[in-house]
């Protein structure tokens, strides 16, 4: 008996729809996140397998998060059917026992919302096949991690989630009072988690307790390696177990509970069969009927109104009442409330939720959600007449067509504006939460409108006339998927026009500064292509709406040949015409007045460049030593001109008789013009000209070098527009738009694949630290060392314009604003204009004025970024040499790019990375400061010393900008703080290894490789300070300064200051630089016995056991242990002042390690609460977890 | 008065299957029951005629309009109840009503509120009409189907297999109801069901195989089986062999034993005794001389 209502009820829901719906949306969900970088589940997938064994976990145990609504959905189906139905009378009083009834049906249930994840583990299977696919990024398939992660990630969480809703169901008897619980359960969940927070201790106690073991999960995998990551599952062990153990339990309770508090009786609602008929009603008197039509109806056109509207109110209200756009929608805004809460957050600090922001989070977590729905309810509302046999009324009435197929598409419309409403109150709610009240709603309207809505009504649209012209439900929703499908599949293939992708526009990214800017007008023009295309389809539609019953397609032509009478054929003559004629327009503004390239075509320009060019890399070029240059920025027609001159001098031994100039082969006019020079080749498409020097270019010897450089916008493009020349926010830099001498390395392709594809050879990322000629070559540029910039740059008058050096002049002229710079130090070959309507907030540092131009809407941060800068002038100043400079400006540039960047006293910042950052809480991370601190940091460390381009150069820029960001923030916020960033820094460094596509370098030869070169540098820095101190640091940094400050060539090298840090190093220290900067060193180390007693006096006697392991890496991240032979720290930490905060050190001492396990014993006086080796996490350490243990009696 | 003329009407389907094959049939005002098999064509017939399907030939004229060709116009004329007939479960019936009424072109809101109600009580779901449509019962849904046929005063009422799954009292009072309207409008009753069509229609045919068997006035067509009729209980061991020897047109049960009725100009002898023609032994014969010409013609 037990078995076959379990066969029933699972053979039951395998009938319904709101299976495969759920099942096809995570299946969908997960096909996308794996086959491309657009859709995301929990995070990107990084550079680890697209099929590894943890990203199966990953994706599995984030969607089972979504088992709220899903299992949901089925259990309390499962415990309220027969009520609903009214067929509880039938099965109570059969012989069927209480405990058959409810367990049969609870596990039919279960394992039907367990069968709904064989659509992620068909997504992952399925898209890991996809041929677009890169190769190296897919493992060998096998079964196991699938499997294994259904049974112990999956399984239990899902019972847990029927166990809970299957009760709530049962003893409530209501299907809105279980879904309420389900949407409690999650918010209390997330509550929950909110405040367990991050600090170690409650980690673990999340750890153990987390119902969905995402905690356990993240606690466990966090530092696994790429390696680990495509090898193996997490095991079933330790916390993990406990906590699907406990789980488990706490499951068989909760059902065990409905099973004893269920009532086997009908009842206990309302009963529906109260309602026979009886006889004396029939005696009412019957009201005078008015029944002629004549009598009731309107004029034509209003009749038709109401029919539309009628049955418009009649689809949208049952669309909303059914389970599945409940269940889909809130699965929408759960994605939408947790992507806007953490949106953009750096260091784990959130930002101030601005609306431009809000809108980005709806279009990557809602519109999935929505465009199911939509595609789901077109073939609803289309067929529900049909469904529920009542088509054959509702045609034989006098109703004109349509109406009904207006009224039907009207309501389609307006579930899509009840989505975007509902995403839209969403974000609003995080907002409010967040104390955030600058609701824009004009700017929630116009975004949701110009970027979302019209798209989706468009797709609405189309999703409503496949089902109308196929006459075929699957067939119309199998259509649609080909559509999504095509929209991922064709620009992978390089199919890139707007005007062959149904609804496509250009991108139109939102800039608080600039708004939607220039944006608009593209997206209007394509928008109203693809409206106008729409009314065709609509108009195919209304001609091929199925009357009756009549569905042969001939015959469905035949009567839409006679429904083709004059009207619609006026239509579609004026929606053909409009549509041709748009369709021309947009494409003489991409094709005509633009270049249309593809991305294809871009890639190939760049290898043709390279093949053609590269083997003049090496050649002797002369040095640009001085530039002069007016600049003219038009923002409001988003042009600009260049006119200048290069003084460039032969500063080599011999004669040159040619010269290489590259151009950007983009800029819409250019002129170059050398006495003496004659072209000898020119190449238009690459920018490249070869001119012949007549007499030779002397050694010693200058040349004046005149040249021109215009950029005009005409029209509009097909892909992203110009970002950088924008009508509030312009940042433009000389790299781009100026011309160069020789070949530029800058374009290269480095994917590796594209490089096969094209017959390049491997990339090689910078020259030999060794290489001689590449001594010669500093960091920034090939064709100058330092020089001095002279220019002037007007731009519209209501906006400033900024270029480095000091501001020589200011006028008006011809009602424009110009601007004269002039630097008095030399400076770098990289300089940058800038232009927006700013505000300026002003502060000095003794005699230096700062400056912070900022967009009026983001006051937020300003004063910390004056304060960041006049504390890092403190420190460098006192502590490096003297600030070059006479000024310091930061200036804030649109969310186009998200970085800072140190130009010669002028740092642009991007709005996203700090001027929106929310820094109320006092426990977060102040990005800002550092950010700040590390480009201020750049004036010394690239303004002042660069490097030459050879292996390990940015260690010399960017790793000492990290170190003197880090001195300055600690002055700032003390240790405890710094911890908490290095944390964070160790974090992105072992996983930054993990994304290495080439080879791990120790930090002296890096690359250009972030994770090296900011993270690792940063632990290295601060672990160098702390063996040898501050003071010896900072002097050998003080004599590389005085050897090398505004010189070259030869351009200093990583070699050089390593000699310099070993000159303050002690002797038995020495080896430490050794692991630091020459090899990839990294520690397991781990506290495995911590034990206390009291002494006689009073105080704590702590012994510590602990094991320490250190490793060599090789450059594929093999790893060999390798003899001890450290300094490392052993400590006791007091508890912490809060749960979040993190113990302060009783006593750290350092002690000579030499051997594993080794046990060490240290009196402090006052109350310990955990203790171990390094624990300050000092030390790159693969676990750092586990360095401290509480400390347990003696 | 109004009439309904067809006029050669066929239609084949896709897969093959003749539906109709040539319908000649005229249809005054009143009552008229179309009786058949299931299978016949009466609903593709109906459906036709409620303009919801093409024919490939034939034409059907309502008055002074083309049923096939002007379907808008006929549609005001019409009150449709279909075989199958479902509702939206989870609208009330005042709802759907309501919205039927819009749809039929009462659009006005007072007017359409009081027809509704009017309706309602008139079908006896006044009571009911705040309740969920998927909560009804099955004759409930029908006199459900009834009230939204009669909507906005039709001229051409076709209700197809409506008495199917009614009880007997629902049965009267459909039968009642239908009787009042039928006085001044074409009404077509389509049924399987013979008494229906002897209570209450004043005309009839019967169809089978798409094709016309008789068509006329009920009382005369039993009218023309006096004295041709014939009946014995059998028992039931007896029966194949009956059937052989004689040509039955039906067997039935009353009170626990079986007889068989034949059609015979004269007495069959052999215990047979004459009995007065119903309408359930016209329609039987009918279709029993009709399978008698289909034999032989095979």
């Amino acid at each position: 008996m037990l078995a076959e209502i379990f066969r029933f009820e699972v053979r039951y829901h395998l009938k319904q729809l709101v299976f495969y719906v759920c099942l096809i949306i995570f299946f969908l969900l997960t096909f996308g996140a794996v086959t491309s970088d657009s859709v995301q589940i929990g995070g990107s997938i990084g550079n680890v397998n697209r099929n590894a064994p943890f990203v199966i976990m990953q994706f599995l145990l984030v969607m089972s998060v979504f088992s709220v609504f899903t299992t949901t959905a089925f259990v309390s189906n499962a415990a309220l059917r027969d009520f609903d139905l009214g067929t509880d009378a039938l099965f109570f009083s059969s012989p069927m026992r209480k405990r058959q009834y409810l367990i049969g049906r609870f596990a039919g249930s279960f394992v039907v919302s367990l069968l709904i994840y064989l659509g992620v583990v068909g997504g992952i299977m399925i898209g890991s096949f996809m041929p677009w696919l890169e190769k190296e990024r897919i493992g060998a398939f096998t079964l196991t991690p699938y499997l294994y992660s259904l049974v112990v990630l999956i399984a239990p969480t899902v019972l847990l989630v029927s166990a809970i809703f299957f009760a709530v169901a049962a003893l409530t008897r209501s299907t809105m009072a279980t879904y309420a619980s389900a949407v409690a359960l999650l918010v209390g969940y997330v509550v929950a988690s909110a405040i367990v927070g991050s600090s170690l201790e409650n980690e673990k106690l999340a750890s153990l307790f987390d119902p969905f073991a995402l905690s356990t999960f993240g606690l466990a995998t966090r530092y696994w390696t790429v390696f680990e990551k495509n090898s193996q599952v997490l095991p079933l062990g330790g916390v993990f177990l406990w906590n699907r153990l406990i789980w488990v339990a706490v499951s068989l309770a909760i059902f065990g509970v409905a099973l004893w508090r269920f009532r086997f009786e009908t009842g206990g609602r309302r009963s529906r069969r109260s309602f026979a008929v009886s006889a004396a009603q029939d005696d009412v008197a019957i009201p005078p009927v008015i029944l002629s039509v004549s009598e009731g109806s309107q004029p034509a056109h209003t009749s038709r109104l109401t029919q539309l509207l009628s049955t418009a109110r009649l689809e949208l209200k049952t669309a909303l009442l059914s389970i599945p756009f409940i269940v889909i929608l809130l699965l929408g805004v759960v994605n939408t409330v947790g992507g806007a809460a953490f949106a953009d957050s750096l260091f784990d600090t959130k930002i101030y939720p601005v609306t431009g922001q809000m809108l980005r989070i709806i279009d990557s977590n809602f519109l999935l959600f929505a465009l199911i729905i939509v595609t789901f309810y077109a073939g609803e509302i289309v067929w529900r007449e049909r469904q529920q046999k009542m088509s054959e009324v509702v045609d034989a009435t006098p109703v004109p067509s349509s109406a009904l197929w207006f009224g039907k598409l009207l309501a389609l419309y307006l579930i899509v504006i009840v989505l975007l409403t509902t995403a839209m109150l969403s974000t609003m709610a995080v907002q409010t939460a967040k104390g955030f009240h600058d609701y824009q709603l004009a700017l929630y309207v116009k975004g949701l409108f110009l970027e979302v809505g019209l798209a989706m009504l468009m797709i609405a649209t189309l999703a409503f006339v496949l089902q109308v012209v196929t006459n075929n439900k699957y067939l119309g929703f199998l259509l649609m998927l080909l559509y999504f499908v095509s929209m991922a599949v064709l620009p992978a293939m390089h199919f890139e026009h707007n005007l062959y992708r149904f609804a496509n526009t250009p991108p139109a990214p939102y800039s608080d500064m600039n708004g939607y800017g220039h944006f608009v007008a593209p997206l209007v023009w394509f928008n109203l292509y693809w409206t106008l295309f729409c009314g065709l389809l609509l108009l195919t539609g209304h001609l091929l709406w199925v009357r009756g019953t009549e569905s042969n397609f001939g015959k469905r032509l035949r009567i839409a040949g006679g429904r083709f009478g004059a009207a619609p054929k006026t239509t579609l003559a004026v929606l053909l015409i409009a549509f041709v004629a748009t369709g021309g327009f947009i494409y003489y503004n991409t094709n005509v007045l633009n270049h249309y390239r593809t991305s294809e075509d871009r890639e190939k320009r760049s290898a043709e460049y390279e093949k053609k060019y590269k083997r003049y890399e090496t050649m002797a070029l002369p040095k640009i030593t001085d530039v002069q240059a007016d600049v003219d920025l038009y923002p409001e027609r988003r042009a600009f001109d260049i006119r200048g001159m290069y003084t460039i001098v032969n500063k080599t031994a011999a004669p040159m008789d040619t010269l290489h100039v590259t151009m950007n082969p983009d800029m819409t006019r250019s002129t170059v013009s050398i006495p003496g020079a004659t072209v000898q080749a020119s190449d238009k498409e690459h920018g490249y000209t070869i001119y012949r020097l007549a007499p030779p270019l002397a050694p010693g010897a200058t040349l004046p070098m005149r040249f021109t450089a215009s950029l005009e916008q005409h029209g509009f493009v097909n892909g992203e527009a110009n970002t950088q020349i924008v009508a509030n926010g312009t940042f433009i830099n000389n790299f781009t738009y100026f011309p160069h001498l020789g070949y530029q390395t800058g374009g290269e392709l480095q994917d590796r694949n594209k490089r096969k594809k094209y017959g390049l050879p491997p990339v090689v990322r910078l020259p030999k630290i060794g290489d001689p000629q590449a001594r010669n070559i500093n960091q920034l540029a090939a064709e100058s060392d330092f020089l001095n910039l002279d220019t002037t740059v007007s731009t519209a008058p209501d906006q400033i314009a900024i270029a480095p050096g000091y501001l020589q002049k200011e006028w008006t002229a011809n009602g424009r604003r110009y601007f004269r710079y002039k630097t008095t130090s030399p400076i770098l070959g990289f300089w940058s204009y800038l232009s927006a309507r700013y505000a300026v907030k002003r502060d000095r540092w003794n005699d230096v004025p700062i400056e912070i131009y900022y967009d009026p809407k983001h006051p937020y941060n300003v004063q910390r970024m004056a304060d960041g800068v006049k504390r890092s002038l403190d420190y460098f100043t006192a502590n490096f040499s003297p600030y070059q400079h006479k000024q310091v400006r930061i200036l804030e540039f649109p969310r186009y790019a998200r970085f800072a960047q140190s130009f010669p006293n002028t740092i642009p910042f991007s709005e996203s990375i700090g001027f929106i950052a929310d820094l109320r809480d006092k426990e977060a991370i102040d990005y800002v400061f550092y950010v700040t601190a590390h480009e201020v940091g750049h004036q010394w460390w690239a303004h002042q010393v660069v490097g030459a381009r050879v292996q390990g150069t940015t260690m010399i820029t960017e790793t000492m900008a990290q170190y003197s960001a880090l001195m300055v923030m600690e002055k700032e916020y003390g240790g405890d703080k710094m911890r908490k960033f290095l944390k964070y820094e160790l974090n992105s460094y072992l996983a930054g290894r993990g994304g290495e596509l080439v080879a791990e370098v120790p930090l002296m030869l890096v690359e250009d490789q972030g994770y090296i070169h900011y993270r690792k540098g940063s632990l290295v820095m601060y672990a160098l300070r702390d063996a040898i101190g501050e003071e010896n640091v900072n002097a050998a940094l003080r004599k590389i300064i005085a050897r090398w400050a505004f010189q070259g060539p030869p351009y200093v090298r990583t070699t050089e200051v390593l000699d310099e840090l070993r000159a303050v190093t002690p002797p038995e220290r020495q080896s430490m630089l050794h692991d630091l900067f020459e090899t990839i060193t990294l520690y397991d180390n781990k506290a495995t016995d911590v034990t206390t007693t009291r002494t006689p006096d009073g105080k704590y006697r702590v012994r510590i056991t602990v094991s320490s392991t250190k490793f060599r890496a090789d450059g594929t991240g093999n790893e060999k242990p390798v003899p001890l032979d450290d300094w490392i720290d052993i400590g006791v930490l007091a508890a912490g002042a809060s749960k979040k905060a993190d113990g302060r050190p009783l006593i750290l001492e350092k002690r000579h390690i030499t051997s594993s396990p080794a046990t060490f014993e240290l009196v402090v006086g006052e109350k310990p609460a955990t203790a171990g080796i390094d624990p300050l996490n000092k030390l790159i350490d693969r676990n750092p977890d586990d360095n401290v243990k509480k400390v347990g009696g003696g | 008065m109004l009439e309904l003329q067809i006029d050669g009407l066929s239609k084949t389907y896709p897969n093959g299957v003749r539906a109709l094959d040539g319908v000649t049939l005229t249809i005054p005002t009143g009552m008229f029951g179309l009786l058949g098999p299931n299978g016949a064509g009466k609903s593709t017939l109906m459906r036709t005629l409620a303009t919801l399907q093409e024919a490939d030939a034939g034409s059907a004229r309502l008055g002074g309009l083309d049923v096939l060709r002007q379907k808008d116009d006929v549609r005001k004329l019409l009150g449709y109840l279909p075989q199958e007939f479902g509702v939206y479960p989870k609208v009330t019936a005042e709802t759907m009503l309501n919205h039927f009424a819009v749809l039929k072109g009462i659009t006005e809101r007072r007017a359409r509120k009081q027809a509704v109600d009017a309706l309602l009580h008139r079908v006896n779901l006044y009571y009911v009409r705040k309740q969920k449509l998927g909560t009804f019962s099955g004759g409930m849904r029908q006199r459900f189907g009834i009230a939204q046929a009669l909507l906005g005063d039709p001229k051409l009422i076709i209700v197809d297999e409506p008495t199917a799954g009614l009880d007997p009292g629902e049965r009267v009072r459909f039968h009642n109801l239908l009787a009042e309207i039928g006085e001044n409008v074409v009404v077509i009753l389509s049924t399987h069901i013979v008494e229906d069509v002897s209570d209450l229609c004043s005309r009839m045919a019967i169809i089978s195989h798409g094709r016309v068997l008789m068509s006329g006035e009920p009382s005369e067509a039993i009218r023309a089986l006096e004295g041709k009729i014939w009946r014995r209980s059998v028992p039931r061991t007896e029966l194949d062999a009956v059937q052989k020897n004689y040509p039955v047109i039906s067997t039935r049960l009353s009170a626990g034993k079986t007889f068989v009725h034949v059609f015979s100009d004269g007495n069959p002898g052999d215990g047979f005794e004459g009995v007065d023609g119903s309408l359930e032994d016209v329609y039987f014969s009918t279709l029993f001389h009709a399978e008698g010409r289909a034999e032989k013609a095979a």
